[in-house]
């Protein structure tokens, strides 16, 4: 009843090992079943991680009942789960970089094919070509986390002190919780961009960890030089956690209380060891009794929150080659009903998004959005050439001349 | 005291300016309700769909083929595409038919944009009428099924169905199966549930179960309840079968 309830009234008591909440009038949830919405799903999915927005970047309950801009899709056309993660058996479609396990997979081009740009006009033929070298979130997700922030790191190392006075950040979030360490959260964050096969690589329990540098617990597999690897913008969720020190693995800890007489969960004893003793046992893992903390990134793919076609990055946000007409006149022609200026700067408005409230002040004006450099490219591709290729025409980079 | 005066201002200032209060808690929005929900483009495809156009009676017989020339010559095309997305929920259906399926989400850009341009692939007659567009709407034409008044039309039921699963069958492209193009309507369990007053919540699983028993089976075998499963993306494991939350997933929140 949990994913079929209409009602919106179904709710489960922590404590009660997934039993409902007494209060819940079951005859009149179960008189009303029907299709799981955005709500059934989002109780679980949306609030993962100990709350609202915590480690899913792109999903928190905002998207209940979003808004057009915050998600085109959910908000615009009232799009609920299962019209994307299509179901067979009880076995969803989907997979999440978080976890391993997946009943199936969904892309943008399921729908939208691979050449997503319908009209047959310059631009599209353009971006319809930009469909090799990235997914569709690169420039139609060129945020997450819009309406409301989510964790970006997560100390687990400072966790346990009483006394601190806790503070709040600039969106009224505590910073601190004795429970759980420190933290540091963003709204509207820029996504990082990292190349994608569309596998992913993961530490599992029991897996070595760096215990002197940092770990990724996932990473996306791909390649700057391989066709078939394209752009894709992720969340990096940075962690300080524990790790065994002498077999060199990641801890599991017993945070949760069982029950009021549970002799060993931190957050009644704050007692690490007893904590990690314990969980260490449940989990199935030695633990020698020496621990340590290692620094851990997570690598989350965004694949929601998609803006519509208005708000999707504008070729002079990743190109700055663009921000002038020049680089376009390097194949085309000059013609006076074709402003190229204005055609390469169609798109994402972080002026007026600041204006609305958004936390985006730094990205006005900011130009090679996704990090060519970063991503293996000499520069912008314009200007340095793709990877594969150059453009056969016009100018020898600047900076070759000199 | 002074702080005393100090916060009680503050309050009459929040209390008479609740603006301002909006402002300074800046950055994070409500979370919005189901009240205050407007999905705008589905509503104005609602809007569409409910719209019956006046019947065309007549129509101008040609080949399919000239149909194509003429539509090329006077240059229609995707430029032409007033509505991207359309919402398959006609009244005329509804009037004739049970409702066991949920509309069909019709994208319409991306159908043109797959048969290249040609919008004779699905507008493949034309009214006799020449005020009227060279695309009328599917349900322009087809409406009532067996109209003895016209026995060559079919129904916009049918219209639908072959012109779809036609077209999907030979470009291999796109859905050919119930599902794959419309979910069906979940039935009113109004009357179907038959449980005690204040029942247990095992009671509950075990009227569900009395009629989806493989639902049930289905269930107990999925990653939902299992917390584990196949590991098909993840290198080094993707032959992997029981890889989860239950068993060796490790995260850093």
């Amino acid at each position: 009843m949990v994913c079929h309830d209409t009602t919106d009234t179904y709710k489960k008591t922590p404590t009660a090992a997934g039993m409902p909440d007494p209060a819940v009038d079951l005859v009149a949830v179960a008189k009303k079943v029907g299709k799981p919405t955005r709500k059934t799903c989002g109780d679980c999915h949306m609030s993962g991680g100990g709350g609202d927005g915590v480690k899913h970047a792109d999903m928190s309950p905002q998207l209940y009942y979003p808004g057009r801009s915050c998600d085109v899709h959910m908000g615009g056309y009232d799009m609920q789960c299962h019209d994307c993660h299509k179901t067979q058996n009880h076995r969803i479609w989907g997979r999440s970089s978080s976890v391993a396990v997946a009943e199936g997979s969904r892309s943008c081009e399921d729908c939208h094919t691979a050449s997503p740009h319908y009209g047959q006009q310059l631009l599209d033929y353009h971006l319809n070509k930009h469909t090799e070298h990235l997914l569709c979130t690169t420039c139609h997700a060129p945020l997450y986390s819009k309406c409301q922030p989510t964790k970006m790191l997560w100390d687990w190392s400072t966790a346990g002190d009483k006394e601190r006075v806790v503070e709040k950040d600039k969106y009224g979030l505590e910073l601190y919780d004795p429970r759980k360490g420190d933290f540091v959260w963003k709204e509207s964050a820029k996504p990082e961009y990292a190349w994608t096969t569309g596998l992913t690589k993961r530490v599992l329990l029991g897996d070595p960890v760096n215990l002197e540098g940092e770990t990724n617990l996932t990473e996306p597999v791909g390649y700057f030089n391989d066709p078939k690897s394209r752009i894709a913008p992720y969340k990096v969720m940075r962690g300080i956690q524990m790790a065994d020190a002498q077999h060199g693995y990641l801890i599991v800890p017993h945070l949760f209380p069982r029950d009021k007489d549970d002799p060993t969960a931190y957050w009644k004893h704050f007692d690490w060891q007893k904590s990690f003793t314990a969980g260490m046992q449940a989990a199935g893992f030695p633990y020698s009794g020496e621990y340590t903390w290692v620094k851990t990134n997570m690598y989350w793919k965004l694949n929601h929150e998609i803006m519509p076609k208005e708000n999707a990055l504008s070729c002079a946000q990743c190109h700055d080659s663009l921000k002038d007409e020049k680089a376009c006149l390097r194949c085309h022609q000059e013609n006076k009903e074709v402003n190229f200026k204005e055609l390469a700067r169609k798109g994402t408005d972080f002026e007026t998004m600041a204006a609305k409230g958004r936390d985006v002040v730094d990205l006005i004006g900011a130009t090679d959005y996704i990090d060519f450099k970063k991503l293996g490219y000499k520069g912008d591709p314009i200007i340095h050439g793709g990877r594969f290729k150059t453009l056969p025409l016009g100018f020898v980079p600047v900076e070759e001349e000199q | 005291m002074n702080r005393k005066f100090v916060m009680a201002g503050v309050v009459v200032l929040f209390l008479a300016l609740p603006s301002l209060a909006a402002i300074t808690a800046q950055h994070v929005d409500p979370i919005p309700t189901k009240e205050s929900f407007v999905p705008e483009d589905m509503i104005k495809a609602r809007e569409r769909a409910a719209i019956v156009p006046e019947l065309v009676t007549e129509v101008r017989e040609e080949s399919l083929y000239q149909r194509r020339k003429t539509l090329l010559e006077k240059g229609v095309g995707i430029q032409d595409v007033k509505h991207t997305f359309m919402l398959l929920d006609s009244p005329i259906i509804k009037a004739e038919h049970e409702d066991f399926y949920e509309p069909v989400r019709f994208m319409h850009g991306k159908h043109i944009s797959v048969v290249d341009g040609d919008c004779s692939k699905c507008h493949h007659l034309r009214p006799t009428d020449p005020e009227l567009s060279e695309t009328v709407a599917c349900s322009a034409c087809h409406q009532k099924a067996f109209d003895p008044e016209r026995p060559e039309r079919i129904g916009l039921k049918a219209a639908y169905h072959i012109q779809c699963m036609t077209c999907h069958e030979e470009m291999k492209k796109g859905p050919v199966d119930c599902l794959g193009c419309h979910s069906r309507n979940a039935p009113d369990h109004e009357e179907l549930v038959k449980l005690r007053p204040d029942p247990e919540p095992w009671d509950v699983t075990a009227e569900c179960l009395r009629c989806h028993e493989k639902q049930g089976e289905d269930m107990l075998r999925s990653a939902h309840w299992l917390w584990r499963g196949p590991s098909p993306y993840t290198v080094e494991r993707t032959k992997e079968v029981m890889s989860g939350k239950a068993t060796n997933a490790v995260n850093n929140f």
